[in-house]
């Protein structure tokens, strides 16, 4: 694992807590390592990422990954998709949608708002364990900038 | 005014039969009057008859007595001219003039009498004029002075006289009868007249009511058709937003339902892997730790958690089943129809040639029978429909006897086409011909492996095509599905659902 991969910290923003450990369980079985910081919703996940005044200077200088779920209590996924795409400090860090939606339209629409990887969570356990370790390998290997 | 259409009739029909039996009441008594009327002709006919004949009569006998008279008075054989004449031709007058009142049998006495006088009335004639002739002038004058004939002969005149007057009076008073028929003729021909007239115009007036209403209840049902029209496209519209709600629903509860089954799966796998940990941790450390204990953990690890767990594994993995089959359905609902030109013949073929293997297996053959040769429609839809219908042919054959499928696609009225899979399986009991098409029912014996999802999703192309999937089938003999699908696939079909 590159210097540079072990510095990014891994935001999750999944309200489902069940679904949070079992990802964070595989993500190390991959043998990530990295700093995992949990959001169980989307304005708490907002707050880290743009400060209270919701600017995103506080996010200046950091390597950031975001993992993000769709369907969340307060807000979609797609929102904060919106946000981290359209602020001048967060727009190149990889956003990794994982949901249980395959709808094609919705699809399609996180790629157009600038999301690098969709990935439906399968519905069996062992596809969905495979699917995060093998995320875990993909983020082993990937280059993630500093934010401006 | 209102009427009802058996009203009118009833109404119409008695108006007819008043109108019918006015008109044969008039003809009837016209013909009646008519006849009255000739029958009178005929009887003033006869009495004008036996009056003339009286009249004649009366003036023979004149005659005869004015030619006596002349003679024995000139003694000149030349008046006895009119005398002759009469006595000739009395006898004939007195026969018509018995003829004539046969017509009044009444007056027979009096021609009798007549007849009589007028006899004697002539011997005296004869006897004077006899004896003027053989020169004894004045002995004839004698007889002449004895008045004798004179009284037979103003007897003979009153009686003519008589049946002459009562001729007379017959005349007048057939006259006055005539009279009176023809008055009769006359009224019975305007009043019936009148009233047959006046019946069809009530009949008239009941009918131009009638049309009239009968105009505006048309005017009312093409309102209402328009109304109609209106109201099923609203329908529709609701319709297909309840459709559209319905998918969405299913589809939202099935990712819903999803997550949390994720965690139960993936939770059950995290336990797996802890009681693999203590099970090895227990057989190991079993040779330090003996005792009750001991045994009740070693039993709990090696037994009870293992069987909870394959418990809590299947049933999730049903469930799981169940929860990718209702997705299929709502993803088959969402799913947009392309309507395009297929060649059914070919279709069928293709879907046929897919089961060829296993239907050889089992020794039996299809046959087909396809008189519609193309329709426009969904080909996935229609292929997975008869790909289906077929494979279930298939599954569930009776194992005793050669498999026989039948396909048959025919048109029928109304734009549709009726594609039929009969087979000779198993069959599928009358009380389970609505349940199979049900989401995870199933029918009969549990020997397929199968959701019982097959039929619900076969139900809900064919709907979703405009069309619909019916059962004909005997327990133990084989099943008919007849799939009716639209000749033409209509984009409007589709948008209700969409």
């Amino acid at each position: 694992m590159s210097e540079n991969a072990k510095s990014v910290t891994i935001i999750m923003i999944e309200d489902d807590e069940g679904h949070a450990r079992l990802i964070e369980k595989n993500i190390r079985r991959a043998g990530v390592n990295n700093e995992i910081v949990p959001f169980a919703s989307g304005t708490e996940a907002l707050t880290f990422l743009f400060g209270p005044d919701g600017s995103g200077d506080i996010s200046a200088g950091r390597s950031l990954l975001i993992l993000l779920d769709l369907n969340l209590p307060d807000m979609t996924g797609i929102e904060i998709l919106e946000k981290v795409k359209a602020n001048p400090h967060t727009r190149r860090t990889p956003v990794v949608v994982l949901t249980t939606t395959d709808d094609t339209r919705e699809i399609q629409r996180c790629y157009d708002l600038g999301a690098n990887v969709y990935i439906t969570k399968p519905v069996n356990y062992e596809g969905f364990a495979n699917a995060i370790r093998q995320l875990g390998l993909f983020f082993s290997v990937m280059q993630v900038p500093e934010t401006a | 005014m209102s009427l009802s259409r058996s009203s009118f009739l009833l109404r119409t029909l008695i108006l007819l039969l008043l109108g019918l039996v006015a008109l044969a009441s008039v003809v009837v008594t016209n013909v009646w009057l008519v006849q009255r009327t000739q029958d009178y002709v005929t009887e003033v006919t006869q009495l004008r008859r036996l009056r003339a004949a009286g009249v004649d009569l009366r003036s023979r006998l004149q005659d005869a007595e004015t030619g006596q008279r002349g003679f024995l008075i000139t003694d000149d054989p030349a008046y006895l001219q009119p005398y002759d004449d009469a006595l000739a031709n009395l006898g004939s007058y007195m026969d018509r003039l018995r003829k004539a009142a046969e017509v009044r049998p009444d007056l027979r006495p009096q021609v009798d009498q007549l007849a009589l006088t007028i006899d004697a009335r002539l011997g005296e004639l004869r006897q004077t004029v006899d004896l003027a002739r053989q020169g004894q002038r004045q002995a004839a004058i004698d007889i002449v002075r004895e008045d004798r004939g004179k009284e037979l002969m103003d007897q003979a005149r009153t009686i003519l006289q008589n049946i002459v007057s009562e001729a007379e009076d017959d005349l007048g008073r057939l006259g006055v009868a005539q009279g009176e028929s023809a008055n009769a003729l006359w009224w019975v021909s305007v009043l019936g007249g009148l009233f047959v007239v006046f019946i069809t115009l009530i009949g008239l007036l009941t009918i131009l009511s009638y049309l009239r209403q009968l105009a505006a209840t048309r005017q009312e049902v093409d309102a209402l058709n328009v109304n109609l029209e209106e109201r099923v496209r609203e329908r529709t519209a609701e319709l297909g937003r309840a459709n559209e709600e319905i998918q969405r629903f299913a589809y939202i509860v099935t990712h819903d339902l999803r997550a949390p089954l994720v965690n139960i799966m993936g939770f059950t796998a995290e336990l797996e892997q802890g009681v693999a940990t203590l099970q090895s941790f227990v057989s190991y450390a079993g040779e330090r730790v003996a005792g009750p204990d001991y045994e009740a953990a070693k039993l709990a690890a090696q037994e009870d958690l293992p069987e909870a767990l394959g418990f809590i594994r299947s049933s999730t993995r049903k469930m799981d089943g169940l929860i990718n089959a209702i997705l299929k359905l709502s993803r088959e609902g969402r799913r947009a129809l392309k309507p395009e030109r297929i060649e059914l013949p070919g279709l069928i073929e293709n879907a046929v040639a897919a089961i060829a293997h296993q239907v050889s297996e089992a020794e039996g053959e299809v046959a087909l029978n396809v008189k519609v040769p193309a329709l426009v429609g969904d080909r996935l839809s229609l292929e997975q429909i008869i790909g289906n219908l077929l494979d279930n042919a298939v599954k569930y054959r009776r194992r005793d006897i050669p498999l026989r499928i039948r396909v048959q696609a025919v048109a029928r009225p109304g734009g549709l086409v009726n594609i039929s899979i009969e087979d000779n399986g198993r069959g599928i009991d009358v009380r389970d011909h609505e349940r199979v098409f049900e989401l995870f029912r199933r029918s009969g014996q549990q020997d397929q492996p199968g959701e019982g999802i097959g039929l619900a999703h076969v139900r809900a192309m064919a709907r979703n095509l405009g069309g619909d999937i019916t059962l004909n089938s005997t327990f133990g003999e084989g099943s008919i599905f007849t799939l009716t699908v639209p000749a033409q696939l209509r984009a409007t079909t589709r948008s209700m659902a969409a």
